[in-house]
C-alpha cells in the first residue's frame, strides 16, 4: 500500500519553513453534520483558531452540510456562537472572525437525499472559482456512524470523489461495532475512495503527548536498548475519568468502555509504546509498524476471557458530599443494563521483543480522578542489595519505573532509587520529571487542530489505516462476544473506586498490582 | 528568593551561591516529602543591558521567557552608575503552573559591572555558562553595540559573542547602516545573528508567502513594490522585507507615511495585471488584499518583546531567510530616503 501526498504547484520561494506553520494546500473542508456537536465543540474553533494563527491558506473554504435549514449567514452565526464559546485557550477575535467567516458556507441536506449532493457539487464548483481552492476538498464525515457507508457511495455517485484536485474523507469513530461490520464498512468505503484518500481519525494519536511517544523513544538512543522483555516487567495503561456518562447514557449503554476506548484508543497507544522503530519516519513506514504490532497482540481464546479480561459498572456512591447515581441511575439508562463502564484486559505481544511480558490496559468511568498515563514497570536488579525505608518499615527497593503521562499534566518521569541522606544505605525512590508544558509553555495545538491540517497536508502518520482498524478488532472481539453472553452481577464498584475487585486479582494472579496513578 | 550580594564576583563563587539556592529551595520539599519544586534549564540565556534600571526590566523579560524557554538566566548590567566594579547576586525565578502542586525554578544571575570592567565579564562568563546547552547572547546593551558597529573592536563583547550559539539584537532603534556593518562584521566571525526587526515580520511574511503557493500568482511576476513606513527613516523591519521579497529584483520604493505603529505600515506588490497589498488598519489588524482581489483580516498587534524572543529562542542555528534578505538589504541600503 502508498500513500500519495500530492505535491505543493510550485516551488513557493517565500516559504520559510523555519519561522512558518507547515503549508497546508488550499482546499475545501465539507462537514457533513455541521450544527452537531463536533463541528460546534471541536472542528470549527479547531479550524477558526488555525484561521488566527495564519496556519491555513488563504485559498480555503469551509462548506456546512446538515438537516437543519439554514442559510450560509445563518450558518455563520451560529458558528460565530459555539466558536465564541469553546475555543480553548485562545481568543475571540471578532474582525479576524468576520474574515474567517467569509470562508464559511452552508448547504442544507439530507445525507440520504441524492438532490443534497447535486447541491453541493454546485456550491464546490463555485467556492473553487471564488476561493481559489484548486478543486481540493476534505469531506468529514461527523454524522451517525450508520450514515457513513451510505454518505460515502453517494458521493461517489455523484462524482464527488473526483475532481480538478484531490478528494479525502475523515472519518470518525467508530469504525464498525465489531470486526464484522469493521470489514464491511471498508469495503463500502474502498468502492469511491482508494484507502491512501481515507482518514480514520483517532484523536488521541492527535495529542502532542502520545506523538511524543515517538520522539522520547526513537529520537533518544538510551531507552529504545531496555524497551524489551529482558528489561521491562509489565506495562500498565489507564485511561480513568472521573465523570460518569453526562448526558450520552443512550450511546454508551450500547458502547461499553471496551468498545468506546480500548479498541481504539489505546490498542492504538499500545501499539505506539510497543511498536519496532520505523525505517523511515514517514506515514507508510509508521503506520506499518503500528499494524505489525496489532496484528501481534494475542487473540485471547474463548474460555481464557475470565482471566484476561473484567467488566465493571459504577454504582452510586457518594464523592466529596455530594450524591453520585450509578450507571443504571443515569438518563436515557436502562435499569438492567449490562454495559462494561470499566474494564480491563492483559494483552500479551507474541514477538521477540515482548513475549510474555504483560500489557494491562484499564479504562473507566467515575474512577477517583481524570488521568490518562503509561507505566512502564522495569524488572528488579537481579540482587537486592539495598533496602527501602517505607511507611510500614524496611522493604526490598522498588524497580525503576518510567511514566509517560498523556493527561492531564503532560511529560514524562523517572523513577529511580537514591542514597537518603545520613549513615547507612538505604534508598528511597526519587523522581526525575520533564513536564512538558513548562519545558516548552507555549500552548500545544488542540488534537483536532493536529489532525486536520495533517489530513489537508495529505499526511495521515496519525491516522489509523483499514488493518490496524481490523487488528484492534480482532484482539477485542472474543472478549466482547463472551461478555455479549455473560451476565454479570454489576455494579461491581463504587463511583468513586479504581474499578472492580476483579480487576487486581487479575494483575495478583501475575504478580502485579496496579499502580495508582 | 535571592542572595546577598556576591564580591568579588567570581564564577565560583557565584556558582556556590546557586547550590545554596537549591539547597534552601529542596527544604521546603524535605519537609513536605514530596517533589515541589522541579528546576528546569534548557539553555543559557546571557542579557547584556545599559538600561538604567540595573537590569531590571531585562530581569522582567527573562522570568516570562521561562515559562517557555527554562534557561539558566545572566542578566549583565554594565553601566557607570555600578557600585563596584564587578558584583553579582544569584536569585530564582519560581512559578506555579495553574493547578499544578510543583513550583518550576530556573535560576537566574545578575551581575552588574562598570564600563571599565568589560574586559572581566567574558571570563567571568565562561564559567557561568551551563554546559553542554547552548548559549544565548541577546545584546541589549546600545552602548556596547553602537560601538562595536562603529569601531573595529568592543573587546568584552567579543569575548562573550565568541561564546555564543546564537546572539540577537534589536535594530530598531539603531541607524541601517551600523546594523549592517555589525551584522556583516559578527556574520565575518561565523557568527549566527538574529535581529528582533526580522522577527517583527513574521506576521507579516507569513500570509504574504501564502498567497504564492497559488499556481497562478508567482513571485517573478511582481516587477515593483512599494513600502511604507511610519519611522523617520525606513526601519530594518523595512529593509528586511524589501530584501525578503526583492528575490527577482523587483523595483523597490519607499514612502513615509503616519500610521498606527512604529515600522512597516504597508507593503504592495505590482504585476502588469494583479496588485497585491497588506496593510495595517488599526493597531491591531491588518488586511491582506490578494491578487484574485480577496481580503483577509489578520490580528497583529505590535508584538512584545517577550513574543519576539520566544520566537527567537526556539531557533537555535542559521536563519537562511533571514540570512538572505540580509543580503540584499546591502544593495538596498544606499537607495533608501
Amino acid at each position: 500500500m502508498s500513500v500519495v501526498v500530492q505535491p505543493l504547484p510550485e516551488v513557493n520561494p517565500l516559504q520559510d519553513p523555519l519561522r512558518f506553520s507547515r503549508r497546508v494546500p488550499p482546499c475545501a473542508i465539507v462537514i457533513f453534520g455541521a450544527s452537531g456537536d463536533l463541528s460546534k465543540r471541536k472542528l470549527l474553533p479547531s479550524l477558526y483558531r488555525l484561521f488566527y494563527e495564519r496556519r491555513i491558506s488563504p485559498s480555503f473554504a469551509v462548506v456546512g452540510s446538515s438537516r437543519t435549514p439554514m442559510s450560509d449567514d445563518e450558518f455563520r452565526h451560529r458558528m460565530a456562537d459555539s466558536v465564541s464559546k469553546f475555543l480553548e485557550d485562545a481568543p475571540f477575535d471578532k474582525e479576524v472572525w468576520d474574515s474567517f467567516a467569509q470562508c464559511l458556507f452552508y448547504v442544507p441536506g439530507d445525507l440520504t437525499n441524492p438532490d443534497s449532493y447535486d447541491d453541493l457539487r454546485k456550491k464546490l464548483d463555485e467556492i473553487e472559482k471564488s476561493h481559489q481552492t484548486a478543486g481540493n476538498v476534505l469531506f468529514y464525515l461527523s454524522t451517525q456512524p450508520s450514515h457513513y457507508a451510505e454518505a460515502i457511495l453517494e458521493l461517489g455517485a455523484h462524482g464527488l470523489n473526483r475532481g480538478n484536485g484531490w478528494r479525502r474523507v475523515i472519518i470518525e469513530k467508530p469504525f464498525g461495532h465489531d470486526l464484522l461490520s469493521a470489514r464491511k464498512l471498508n469495503d463500502e468505503i474502498h468502492k469511491v475512495f482508494l484507502e491512501s484518500d481515507v482518514y480514520r481519525i483517532d484523536h488521541y494519536l492527535g495529542k502532542e503527548t502520545v506523538q511524543n511517544i515517538l520522539a522520547f523513544r526513537f529520537g533518544n538512543g538510551i531507552f529504545e536498548p531496555l524497551w524489551n522483555r529482558r528489561y521491562v516487567d509489565n506495562v500498565q495503561i489507564t485511561a480513568a475519568e472521573s465523570i460518569g456518562v453526562e448526558g450520552r447514557g443512550g450511546y454508551y449503554q450500547e458502547a461499553g468502555a471496551l468498545r468506546d476506548m480500548i479498541q481504539n484508543h489505546l490498542s492504538q497507544v499500545m501499539a505506539t509504546v510497543a511498536m519496532e522503530p520505523p525505517t523511515i519516519f514517514d506515514a507508510t513506514n509508521v503506520r506499518d509498524e503500528r499494524a505489525k504490532l496489532l496484528r501481534a497482540v494475542r487473540v485471547v481464546k474463548s474460555e481464557d476471557v475470565p482471566k484476561y479480561a473484567v467488566a465493571g459498572q459504577y454504582g452510586p456512591a457518594k464523592v466529596g458530599g455530594e450524591d453520585l447515581p450509578g450507571f443504571r441511575q443515569e438518563p436515557s439508562v436502562n435499569p438492567q443494563a449490562q454495559t462494561d463502564t470499566y474494564a480491563a484486559v492483559t494483552f500479551f505481544i507474541d514477538n521477540w521483543r515482548w513475549a510474555d511480558v504483560p500489557f494491562y490496559i484499564r479504562t473507566g468511568k467515575r474512577l477517583p480522578k481524570r488521568v490518562t498515563d503509561i507505566a512502564i514497570q522495569f524488572k528488579a536488579p537481579p540482587l537486592g542489595l539495598f533496602t527501602q525505608e517505607t511507611k510500614g518499615g524496611l522493604r526490598a527497593a522498588r524497580p525503576n519505573l518510567l511514566v509517560l503521562r498523556i493527561q492531564p499534566e503532560e511529560g514524562i518521569s523517572l523513577r529511580f532509587l537514591s542514597k537518603s541522606p545520613g549513615s547507612g544505605m538505604r534508598v528511597r525512590p526519587v523522581s526525575m520529571d520533564f513536564n512538558y508544558g513548562s519545558s516548552f509553555g507555549e500552548r500545544t495545538p488542540t488534537a483536532y487542530e493536529t489532525l486536520l491540517v495533517d489530513a489537508m497536508s495529505g499526511d495521515p502518520t496519525l491516522y489509523t489505516r483499514q488493518d490496524m482498524v481490523e487488528a484492534s478488532w480482532q484482539i477485542v472481539q472474543p472478549i466482547l462476544d463472551v461478555w455479549a453472553n455473560t451476565k454479570f452481577d454489576f455494579p461491581n464498584y463504587a463511583a468513586g473506586t479504581w474499578g472492580p475487585k476483579a480487576s487486581d486479582e487479575m494483575l495478583a494472579r501475575q504478580g502485579h498490582v496496579w499502580r495508582i496513578p | 528568593m535571592s542572595s546577598a550580594v556576591i564580591f568579588p564576583a567570581q564564577p565560583e563563587n557565584i556558582l556556590k551561591g546557586l547550590g545554596k539556592l537549591w539547597t534552601s529551595l529542596g527544604q521546603e520539599e524535605k519537609q513536605q516529602g514530596k517533589p515541589t519544586v522541579l528546576r528546569a534549564c534548557a539553555m543559557t540565556l546571557i542579557v547584556a543591558t545599559d538600561e538604567p534600571d540595573s537590569g531590571f526590566a531585562a530581569s522582567q523579560t527573562i522570568s516570562e521567557l521561562m515559562h517557555a524557554h527554562p534557561a539558566r538566566g545572566i542578566v549583565l548590567a554594565v553601566s557607570p552608575d555600578a557600585e563596584k566594579s564587578l558584583e553579582a547576586r544569584v536569585l530564582a525565578q519560581c512559578w506555579k503552573p495553574f493547578g499544578k502542586a510543583q513550583q518550576i525554578c530556573c535560576e537566574q544571575i545578575e551581575i552588574t559591572a562598570r564600563p571599565q570592567s568589560w574586559p572581566n565579564v567574558g571570563p567571568t562568563l565562561v564559567g557561568l555558562t551551563v554546559a553542554d546547552l547552548p548559549v544565548i547572547f541577546w545584546c541589549r546593551h546600545k552602548g556596547a553595540l553602537r560601538q562595536a558597529a562603529t569601531k573595529e573592536e568592543h573587546a568584552g563583547l567579543e569575548a562573550i559573542t565568541s561564546l555564543a550559539t546564537k546572539i540577537v539584537i534589536d535594530a530598531h532603534d539603531m541607524p541601517a547602516s551600523d546594523t549592517v556593518t555589525l551584522i556583516e562584521r559578527w556574520q565575518a566571525r561565523g557568527r549566527v545573528i538574529a535581529d528582533l526587526e526580522w522577527t517583527r515580520l513574521t506576521p507579516w511574511r507569513e500570509p504574504l508567502a501564502h498567497l504564492f503557493d497559488v499556481c497562478e500568482c508567482k513571485l517573478s511576476d511582481f516587477h515593483s513594490i512599494d513600502i511604507e513606513y511610519t519611522d523617520e527613516r525606513p526601519s530594518m523591519a523595512a529593509l528586511y522585507l524589501a530584501g525578503w521579497l526583492s528575490l527577482y529584483r523587483p523595483k523597490v520604493s519607499f514612502r513615509r507615511v503616519g500610521g498606527y505603529l512604529p515600522g512597516v505600515h504597508r507593503v504592495t506588490l505590482h504585476s502588469d495585471s494583479k496588485t497585491i497589498d497588506f496593510a495595517r488598519t488599526g493597531p491591531d489588524s491588518a488586511v491582506l488584499h490578494s491578487a484574485s482581489g480577496r481580503e483577509c483580516t489578520y490580528n497583529f498587534g505590535e508584538p512584545a518583546v517577550t513574543a519576539l524572543m520566544t520566537e527567537e529562542l526556539a531557533l537555535m542555528g542559521v536563519d537562511p531567510a533571514f540570512n538572505a534578505a540580509f543580503a540584499r538589504v546591502r544593495e538596498l541600503l544606499p537607495d533608501t530616503p
